[in-house]
């Protein structure tokens, strides 16, 4: 008894209970869901959604939160085709500059929202539909195909039979929660989504957290826009559109507080992979488009309810 | 009049929460034309026994008693058809509506079911001059100072024409001005037959205008008797159930050492021009009516707002600091006045609180240090006498430990000056003693020491120098031996030229 009452209230354990609920249930249902490539196949999904998604935890721990994901994926993807030179058989240096750019973005953001005071909410607004007019001015309307090599391998290769977007994945993992629990910077970022002002007079740099966080939060939509395009091989303008609103879904059903100073990444990891479950089990049924959507949103509520709620405070 | 009948009782009152029993079998009669003091330290049950009172809690026994009627489900809104009102401590105003609208809040006049401005703007005009309230009526409350907040919250008690008035330390957040108005109103209301119940921690005001005390410890009334007779001392005994000896104690003679802040027409926020110098091992007070720009100078020199000054020198750096980590670099340490909005991250745990300060400086190849932190938190709370489970959230503890957790947080950073705003607001007795002997031993360590104070005595026990403020400038700056309550608050109000500012 103490334990499940421990368990619903520690939220990231209780999503993961959640997930291995709906797996066992729907695998022995379901035939071919429990099959070692549909799993596979889910956890790859997952993967560009936890990335995408740790940036945004860190960013909503603060209280913030990072409404440009989805056009940095959408940037990412269209320009690393247009800039990896072709001197570089491996791709490395399109990477590197395509990231830098997403951070930049994400720096914008921060100084915007850190020095002119712009509400996050509508600086990171504003940022996206400015990225998107940039968009269909340099690319048009067309889809752009990737011959970067080190992006393909990201997006097709299976090492050991693992999928290298999952490995990439559990290292974007190790590296969130190295920072929010073991280093100083995460303790920072929860204190200002605390209490911000508290924090400022104890000696916590609002300015340099914020730029911080924003930046990061640009790193990995980019990094999660590269992994996108190789397993697409194409960009397209709107190609990232999707990841918005999951990876804002994944942080929150990982049990962090959508108002800030309490959550971590252990949630938003399960989260994810709740997300997509969900996703791949309402597309099994036989529905049109339209009552697709309708049930999808309908069961995020739902999820919410269960175990991504705010606690009393 | 004082053996009528009471108005508002609680018999034999029990309540306990998650098991843990606050109130064991309390009594409490208030009776009409009478100022009943409630006395007791932070969690003696002060608030559980209101709360009871005006209906927000069921007592788990006894009962509560209205003109000799047991009440069986006592809820606010009878209370409030019964005529009690409360002031509480923590103000329950809505920031963004005006002083008639929050007076009038719940209780407007109606006129075909819209609000009657007219009407509430007479009605509650009349109560406004009762406390001496003189800004414009249509002001929103977030615009006035704390004091003049706490003003209108005892103007909207008021304006329900209660029989049984509460008041929850309604002075700590008042000037003495402001402090006095009140007096003679509830010496007003007592007169009309009201029937007052005074909490506060201010024993000077509770002899001045009480004539009954009810004296909780523990959740035991351990005096209920009439005050005639009874010095401070007894009172304390009282409270604390053992002789407390002085409030204060014993000035300490030490010597002086370099000069720490020298400051040359000093501006920020309200303060103007502010001269103003002091040294190593020096208690310096800063006193005056609440909200004359005391709190700006201190968060000028702390960096957390834009500061200006001709010359400045603070702790060895020129100019003001632009930032609270230059400042917080250059040695300075601040305690804020609000601990539960600027000094502590209430969700959190006492020991991220305690480690937040010195966040950067435990660290191992980047990553935190688990083990030095356990030993630093464990050593400040041994230090400080924070008893119990650190994991737990901050705001589950009393006020008086809230406050310690708020100045132990500085003590690994050793800072050189420690800027304090009203430490010991809302803070029991023993703690306050606590507080009072930590700042003389950082004096002793050669620290210099900032106190901002409401509590005027406090200023004239601690303190090696004290300057008043009067709108924004320093008016007087007062040498020990010049140091008395009456020169601080007669400074304050500009009624004596006494000390002309050096």
């Amino acid at each position: 008894m103490n334990a499940v009452k421990a368990a619903l209230r520690n939220p990231p354990l209780l999503t993961f209970v959640l997930v291995a609920l709906v797996w066992l249930v729907a695998g022995l249902t379901l035939r071919g869901f429990g099959a070692y490539g549909h799993l596979r196949y889910l956890l790859e999904l997952s993967a560009v959604i936890g990335i995408v998604a740790a940036g945004q935890t860190l960013v909503i721990l603060m209280g913030g939160i990072d409404l440009s994901v989805g056009a940095v994926i959408t940037v990412t993807a269209i320009l690393l085709p247009l800039i990896s030179p072709d001197f570089d058989p491996t791709g490395g240096i399109g990477i590197v500059l395509t990231l830098a750019i997403a951070s930049g973005i994400g720096f914008i953001n921060g100084a915007g929202a850190a020095y002119l005071k712009v509400p996050p909410i509508i600086m990171t607004l504003a940022m996206a539909t400015f990225l998107q007019g940039m968009l269909v001015i340099v690319a048009g309307g067309s889809a752009v195909s990737v011959t970067n090599a080190t992006v393909i391998w990201l997006g097709q290769a299976r090492p050991f039979g693992i999928p290298a977007g999952v490995l990439l994945w559990i290292a974007v993992s190790i590296v969130m929660l190295l920072i929010i629990h073991r280093m100083p910077a995460g303790a920072r970022f929860l204190a200002l989504g605390a209490n911000p002002l508290a924090a400022r007079l104890s000696g916590v740099s609002v300015t340099r957290n914020t730029l911080l966080l924003f930046t990061l939060s640009g790193f990995f939509a980019g990094l999660a826009g590269i992994l996108i395009l190789g397993m697409n091989r194409q960009g397209y303008v709107g190609i990232g559109d999707p990841y918005l609103l999951t990876s804002i879904a994944a942080v929150v059903l990982g049990g962090t507080s959508i108002l800030g100073g309490r959550g971590t990444y252990a949630g938003t990891i399960p989260g994810a992979i709740l997300l997509v479950t969900t996703t791949a089990l309402i597309t099994v049924v036989n529905a049109s488009p339209g009552w697709r959507s309708i049930m999808f949103g309908a069961l995020i509520l739902g999820l919410l309810l269960i175990s991504g709620r705010e606690a009393r405070r | 009049m004082t053996n009528s009948m009471p108005l508002l009782e609680a018999r034999r009152v029990f309540k306990g929460f998650f098991g843990n029993p606050v109130l064991k079998g309390v009594d409490i009669a208030l009776e009409p034309g009478r100022v009943h003091a409630l006395l007791g330290e932070n969690g003696a049950g002060k608030s559980t026994l209101i709360n009871l009172l005006s209906g927000a809690l069921q007592p788990d026994e006894g009962d509560v008693v209205v003109d000799g009627h047991p009440v069986s489900r006592f809820s606010p809104a009878a209370a409030r058809e019964a005529g009690i009102a409360v002031v509480q401590q923590e103000l329950s105003l809505a920031a963004e509506l005006s002083i008639a609208e929050n007076i009038g809040l719940g209780a407007s006049p109606r006129r075909f079911g819209l609000i009657d401005y007219g009407k509430l703007a007479t009605s509650v005009a009349e109560v406004c001059e009762r406390v001496g309230l003189t800004e414009p009526l249509d002001m929103p409350v977030g615009d006035l100072p704390l004091g003049r907040r706490q003003m209108v919250e005892i103007a909207k008690a008021l304006y329900r024409k209660p029989r049984v008035l509460i008041l929850d330390e309604p002075t700590s957040s008042l000037s003495a001005h402001e402090a006095g108005i009140l007096a003679d109103l509830i010496r007003k209301l007592r007169d009309e037959g009201i029937a007052l119940l005074y909490i506060s921690h201010r024993l000077n005001e509770v002899q001045a205008l009480c004539s009954h005390v009810t004296i909780l410890k523990d959740g035991v009334v351990t005096a209920d008797q009439p005050l005639a007779g009874v010095d401070n001392e007894g009172l304390v005994r009282l409270m604390v159930g053992r002789d407390a000896g002085d409030l204060f104690p014993p000035r300490l003679e030490g010597a002086t050492g370099a000069e720490l802040i020298n400051l040359k027409k000093f501006s920020a926020g309200l303060a103007r021009d502010i001269d103003f110098h002091a040294s190593a091992g020096e208690i310096v007070g800063i006193g005056g009516l609440v909200g004359q720009g005391q709190e700006d100078f201190l968060l000028g020199l702390y960096g957390a707002i834009p500061a200006s000054a001709e010359t400045s020198e603070i702790s060895g750096d020129r100019g003001p600091f632009k930032s609270v980590e230059t400042a917080n670099a250059a040695g300075l340490a601040y305690i804020p006045a609000d601990r539960k909005h600027e000094g502590l991250v209430l969700p959190h745990s006492i020991a991220s609180n305690l480690l937040l300060p010195s966040l950067g400086r435990l660290t191992k190849h980047g990553l935190r240090d688990r083990a030095a932190e356990r030993d630093l938190v464990a050593d400040l709370a041994r230090r400080l006498t924070i008893r119990g489970d650190v994991d737990r959230a901050v705001q589950a503890l009393s006020g008086g430990n809230q406050q310690k957790v708020a100045l132990a947080k500085w003590l690994p950073l050793e800072p050189s000056v420690l800027l304090l705003n009203d430490p010991t607001r809302g803070v029991d007795i023993e703690t306050k003693r606590e507080i009072y002997l930590m700042l003389q031993s950082f004096a002793r360590e050669g620290k210099l020491v900032i106190l901002l104070s409401s509590d005027t005595p406090e200023l004239v026990h601690l303190c090696d120098r004290v300057a008043v403020f009067r709108e924004g400038r320093v008016v007087a700056t007062l040498a020990q031996s010049e140091i008395s309550e009456e020169a601080i608050v007669g400074a304050a109000m500009g009624v004596s030229t006494k000390g002309a500012a050096a």
